[in-house]
């Protein structure tokens, strides 16, 4: 499998912080009173060994960068694929829940835009899979809002 | 054996609803298991939802017939597209697609359709006949046996997964850290809830999962923009093997079959590692080696047989002591608990009629995936050229309502989405996700095992050592756990006389 160390790094220091936050909050957790290990020492110590893997993973991946291009690391890296699909995809969905938290509108019509945009998106806003992508967004978000409401009794969101 | 249990449980599951469900789970299974970039575990997550308000036996036979119909249905996009529908079917695309490309998809899917069937037939016997009394061996395990077994499973996890052991630890303790925050069940007291009360009650299995395993998927499916691989069309839907093929890969397909069976037993292990083992086996003894490959009958049978066989493996801890043997036994784990049944030794007794339902159903699956493949592969295979950006937003949409319809709570929806990021990253970094999830799932236990033994011995550890079970266990653990490093030293210094010789 390729290494990605640049990738790796990164990654592994934002674990490293979460568990670090993880850790400051464990160790300010009182002693157990009516037990010998209290609720403090398992979260501690799993956090410390993570934030201790994550070094090690940090370290290997820098010297696995020695003597390399950085900018050539970067390249290889970082090139390929379709980020902006993957962006897309995450501000849509984020724009779609929080328009569901807010009750902006009921769930059929938010899911209905909601497809329509993602599906033209993905579909590089060609006109011609207009109204095929209207037609499957219309049936799947009111589809869904039936099925889950009426069959399921769910108690969607709005 | 319980035989008249088994023979009731089968006899539920011919009722219509439950064998509707049966059907409904096979046939959504393969599928599924064969549109890349959908996975069975994403399936088994978001189905998890509409199960709230079934009848538990019902739940269980649709999720386990999902199981067993997603492992298979990844054969058919292995075979036709080069492209394996799931991670454990990589190793049929070796030899799957070069047969079918030699003008023989058809015998290429009656091979794999044949030894998945015998693979599942063999791991339901094996499953049938060591649960019972495994789970009766484990009613003896006390806290410090249950802890240190925890430990073994989640080092033998981090040293089998993909990648490097140090990114399995990672992987495996992030999930157990982050099923800690709520409040502490000895304490009463709320514990690394950063001031959220919503975490008061914990992070929940179902977000976690779905933003995971299905999010992650689908935000990695959204930046890939690879083009549809060249296909194979099946002139024929006839893919019965023949009995006289039947009989030449009898030892293979029987050989992969008990080497799936024992990789699913090992916690966590799952169905990718065991159809590679099976392969390379099969590769090693076979008298025609250099056919792997090129599209050997040998290769196929053994990757299909050994990836099937895991599923009934797997199953075994996880009835017979709550220890989930892959990632989608881990959400079965989180579906029992949903339907407040505890998993473990003790689910024989708890349970009866859902222990055996869940062994019905694995065998009853298996045979409906054989029957369903054989006469219907033709027109399953149309429908793995769906557009993904037609079926990758309904996905999310689905996401979206199953980790909502939990508790009803938006709360859930953003973690979902944020461990979906989370998921996507690790995966970037390499980062294992089974372990990740089956820490989750299985820390709760271990840390209440813990405390509850420390409890009764007043803080003194030395039950690990002084017990044969647990000082097993931990010996376990630590060899696994050096053995890496010993074997990297080993294979350095082999090289290095090999160069100097």
């Amino acid at each position: 499998m390729d290494r990605r160390p640049l990738i790796e790094i990164g990654v592994s220091a934002l674990i490293a912080l979460i568990c670090a936050v993880f850790l400051v909050q464990a160790l300010a957790l009182p002693p157990g009173r009516f037990e010998p290990l209290g609720s403090g020492p398992v979260p501690t110590w799993t956090a410390a060994i993570v934030i201790a893997c994550c070094a090690v993973v940090i370290v290997s991946a820098i010297l696995s960068l020695r003597g390399k291009n950085l900018a050539q690391a970067v390249q290889r890296e970082f090139s390929g694929g379709y980020p902006l699909g993957g962006v897309m995809m995450m501000a849509f969905t984020v724009a779609y829940v929080g328009a569901l938290h807010l009750k902006l509108a009921g769930f059929g019509f938010l899911t209905l835009a909601y497809l329509l945009l993602m599906i033209m998106g993905m579909e590089g806003f060609d006109r011609r899979r207009f109204w095929p992508a209207v037609v499957l967004s219309a049936v799947a978000a009111f589809g869904a809002q039936y099925v889950f409401t009426e069959i399921f009794v769910v108690d969607l969101p709005v | 054996m319980d035989l008249p249990a088994l023979l009731g449980a089968i006899g539920h599951i011919f009722a219509p609803w439950t064998f509707f469900m049966l059907f409904l789970g096979t046939s959504l299974g393969i599928v599924v298991g064969a549109i890349p970039g959908l996975s069975g575990a994403m399936l088994i997550a978001l189905t998890l939802p509409l199960t709230f308000y079934m009848d538990p036996f019902d739940a269980v036979v649709l999720l386990i017939s999902m199981y067993v119909g997603a492992i298979s249905g990844g054969l058919i996009t292995a075979t036709l597209m080069r492209m394996p529908g799931t991670p454990a079917s990589v190793m049929t695309t070796l030899d799957g697609y070069p047969m079918a490309r030699a003008g023989q998809p058809g015998r290429a899917l009656g091979l794999g359709i044949t030894a998945s069937f015998v693979g599942g037939l063999v791991s339901w016997i094996v499953l049938l006949t060591i649960t019972q009394p495994l789970s009766i061996l484990a009613t003896r395990f006390g806290p410090f046996e249950y802890f240190t077994l925890i430990m073994m499973a989640m080092v033998l996890i981090a040293s089998v997964s993909e990648g490097s052991m140090v990114k399995g630890l990672i992987a495996g303790l992030l999930g157990m850290l982050v099923s800690m925050p709520g409040v502490d069940p000895s304490s009463g007291m709320p514990r690394l809830t950063f001031g959220f009360y919503q975490l008061n009650g914990g992070l929940q299995l179902l977000p976690v999962l779905i933003g995971t395993f299905a999010v992650s998927q689908v935000i990695k499916d959204c930046m890939d923009r690879s083009g549809v691989p060249e296909r194979q069309e099946m002139k024929s839907s006839k893919v019965l093997m023949s009995l006289r093929d039947l009989r030449k890969g009898a030892g293979n397909m029987l050989r992969s079959s008990f080497i799936g069976t024992w990789i699913g037993i090992l916690p966590g292990i799952g169905a990718s590692i065991g159809s590679v083992v099976a392969y390379t086996v099969a590769k090693n003894v076979s008298d025609t080696p250099e056919k792997f490959g090129k599209g050997s009958e040998e290769g196929i049978i053994a990757s299909e047989a050994a990836n099937n066989a895991t599923v009934g493996g797997a199953l075994i801890p996880l009835i017979a002591m709550g220890i989930p043997g892959s990632v989608i036994d881990a959400i079965l784990i989180g579906a029992l608990t949903i339907h407040s049944i505890q998993p473990g030794p003790t689910l024989f007794l708890t349970n009866n009629d859902i222990v055996w339902g869940m062994i019905a159903a694995c065998l009853l699956a298996n045979i409906l995936m054989f029957i369903l493949m054989t006469s219907s592969v033709r027109y399953i295979s149309g429908l793995i050229y769906l557009p993904k950006s037609f079926v990758l937003p309904i996905v999310m949409m689905f996401c979206v309502i199953g980790s909502y319809a939990l508790n009803n709570t938006m709360f859930d929806v953003w973690v979902m989405l944020a461990f979906g990021v989370m998921g996507f990253l690790m995966e970037k970094a390499s980062i294992p996700l089974g372990p990740f999830v089956i820490g989750f799932v299985l820390a709760p236990l271990g840390e209440e095992k813990l405390r509850s033994g420390l409890m009764m011995t007043a803080g003194d550890l030395s039950p690990i050592v002084t017990r044969p079970f647990p000082l097993a266990f931990t010996l376990a653990a630590i060899g696994l756990l050096i053995w890496p490093f010993i074997s990297e030293r080993r294979r350095k210094a082999k090289a290095q006389a090999r160069e100097e010789g």
